[in-house]
């Protein structure tokens, strides 16, 4: 008869500065069974992965305890394309699975910090044949983003006339 | 101050007793997208899916909107995540991918709990996640083949005795790859190279099977193994051994030393989409002191999977270090065999030739794709 949620799900990635040469992601999930924080911390500018550290506020249990430590097998390695190959492959076998995509988010949000970075640091687009030109020229920069997406797939404006194989309009 | 955020909310409702409506919200610093999926509760099927754009980054992005339909008839178990990965992530977008996953995991925790709430059982610690079966790798990329990189050559140098592509792959071994190896070797043989070396992602090749392209073709092609290690990809030639998964590097280095084999560091550099290694800040002089480079043999300083770039970064590391550089293609489809490849002083006619020219020194990478297209247009 009500319009009762029967489950609900939080989950906050949030990426700090801690200084010049360290990040910290940390992931935290609430949601109506479990409350739950993964955090890891990163070496800058290589991306190194230092210190993972796990903890469960609700419910607890002493099992979680390995689940984390299983996680810290991706110590010593790097944020960079293929890393969730690499988080998946070392955390085979982990029996809390939410665990690991917990670590998977805070490497995304590092990731997507520098992207927002640069993003920030490029001159914001006025209108929409600049903000075309702008995507288009990241394009022409790094043909990888070709038909990464919708927004750069053929029938985009963005790739409009780019050929894929050579790079160049 | 947080330097990101990211939010997400995924609420359940039960509309009816054999369906959840999982809504979904991701707001974060760039972007801002909301999801509707309507989930089978019995068999864990999509059964419509709708998305919005609150913030993006350009208006190209609604266009993805549409193929998120194509998520319909999924069920959320086995490959899933790849599949969802693969599909909502490269037809529409990385990020509804993502809140998608978000969204059915979190209806998929709904429907056990409702389910145990029926059979009054309460086992709180089995939140299952994803699946570990994720093999993409990727890695589909194009690198443009500007020969203003003074790391390669443009010519033919009378003094390579052969040119190969080392880092070619092949559906399906690869998964990644739109190209099988016929179409690999005779796109090999058009362009002129004089052989290529199959290294698929964690497969060893049956030699048999290979000496039989070979005298089927008549042409030179080499067995080789692109080994996912926790510090990046490896090419590995002259061993035998399967590795499966993730292998530590020092592990992976045990194995090469104890077969004699070689390891090169595939595309070390490789940076992310939208941001180079450089505009994080990566300096050669701190490039160059990275683990990895103690456990490998040669270092890929040519890569047509990333840009002209990370390439000449890399070429400045390996020139530092004063390993030998290898040069590929990494090819995934038949128009980037041979962008590049590696010139050899000697012939080569199996893998250990391979093996010992490489660490003698007597090999080079090469650009070679334009080059013979140059060529055979003029």
């Amino acid at each position: 008869m009500y319009n009762i949620m029967e489950f609900s799900r939080n989950r906050s990635t949030c990426v700090e500065q801690t200084d010049n040469n360290t990040l910290r992601s940390y992931c935290r999930l609430n949601d109506t069974v479990m409350d739950a924080l993964v955090e890891i911390t990163v070496s800058v500018p290589d991306l190194e992965i230092v210190s993972v550290q796990g903890n469960v506020f609700r419910p607890y249990k002493d099992e979680f305890t390995e689940s984390f430590e299983f996680l810290k097998r991706v110590i010593g390695t790097r944020i960079g394309p293929g890393i969730l190959k690499i988080v998946k492959g070392l955390t085979e076998g982990i029996r809390h699975k939410q665990f690991a995509f917990m670590l998977e988010e805070c490497c995304h949000a590092v990731i997507l910090s520098f992207t927002k970075e640069d993003l920030l640091s490029h001159p914001r687009p006025d209108n929409e044949e600049e903000s075309i030109r702008y995507h288009r020229q990241m394009v022409l920069d790094n043909i990888r983003l070709y038909n990464r997406c919708a927004a750069f797939a053929p029938g985009s404006r963005i790739v409009e006339g780019i050929n894929p194989k050579t790079g160049e309009i | 101050m947080l330097k990101f955020m990211r939010n997400k909310i995924v609420g359940i409702e039960v509309k009816d007793s054999n369906t959840l409506l999982a809504h979904g919200f991701l707001d974060d610093d760039i972007y801002s997208i909301e999801m509707d999926v309507l989930i089978d509760i019995n068999h864990l099927e999509i059964r419509d899916i709708d998305g919005r754009w609150n913030r993006w980054t350009t208006t190209e992005c609604k266009r993805g909107i549409p193929f998120l339909k194509e998520a319909v008839g999924l069920r959320i178990k086995g490959d899933f995540s790849q599949t969802v990965r693969r599909i909502i992530g490269r037809k529409a977008c990385r990020h509804f991918a993502n809140l998608l996953l978000e969204c059915c995991y979190t209806a998929k925790e709904a429907s056990k709990t409702l389910k145990e709430k029926l059979e009054e059982k309460h086992d709180l610690c089995t939140a299952t996640y994803g699946d570990n079966n994720d093999k993409n790798t990727d890695s589909t990329a194009f690198a443009d083949e500007s020969d203003h990189f003074s790391g390669g050559f443009h010519d033919k140098d009378p003094s390579f005795s052969m040119i190969i592509d080392l880092h070619t792959h092949s559906f399906p071994a690869s998964p990644c790859s739109s190209v099988s190896v016929d179409q690999l070797v005779q796109e090999a043989r058009r362009i002129g190279i004089d052989a290529i070396c199959l290294t698929d992602h964690n497969y060893v090749w049956d030699s048999s099977a290979v000496e039989d392209l070979r005298q089927k073709y008549g042409f030179l092609i080499l067995r080789g193994n692109e080994i996912t290690t926790d510090q990046g990809d490896m090419l590995v030639f002259g061993m035998e051994k399967d590795i499966k998964g993730i292998i530590g590097l020092p592990d992976l280095r045990k194995e090469v030393l104890a077969s004699d084999s070689i390891i090169i560091a595939a595309h070390p550099f490789r940076g992310f989409l939208t941001v180079g290694i450089q505009q994080i800040g990566l300096t050669l002089e701190r490039a160059v002191k990275r683990p990895v480079f103690r456990y490998v043999d040669a270092i890929e300083t040519l890569n047509g999977s990333v840009t002209e770039n990370e390439n000449r970064f890399t070429d400045m590391v390996a020139e530092k270090l004063g390993l030998p550089k290898t040069g590929g293609s990494d090819a995934h489809d038949v128009s980037r065999v041979g962008v590049y490849a590696t010139g050899f002083v000697d012939r080569i006619e199996d893998e250990r030739d391979l093996v010992y020219a490489i660490k003698e020194g007597r090999s080079f990478p090469v650009v070679f794709r334009r080059y013979a297209e140059t060529k055979a247009s003029a």
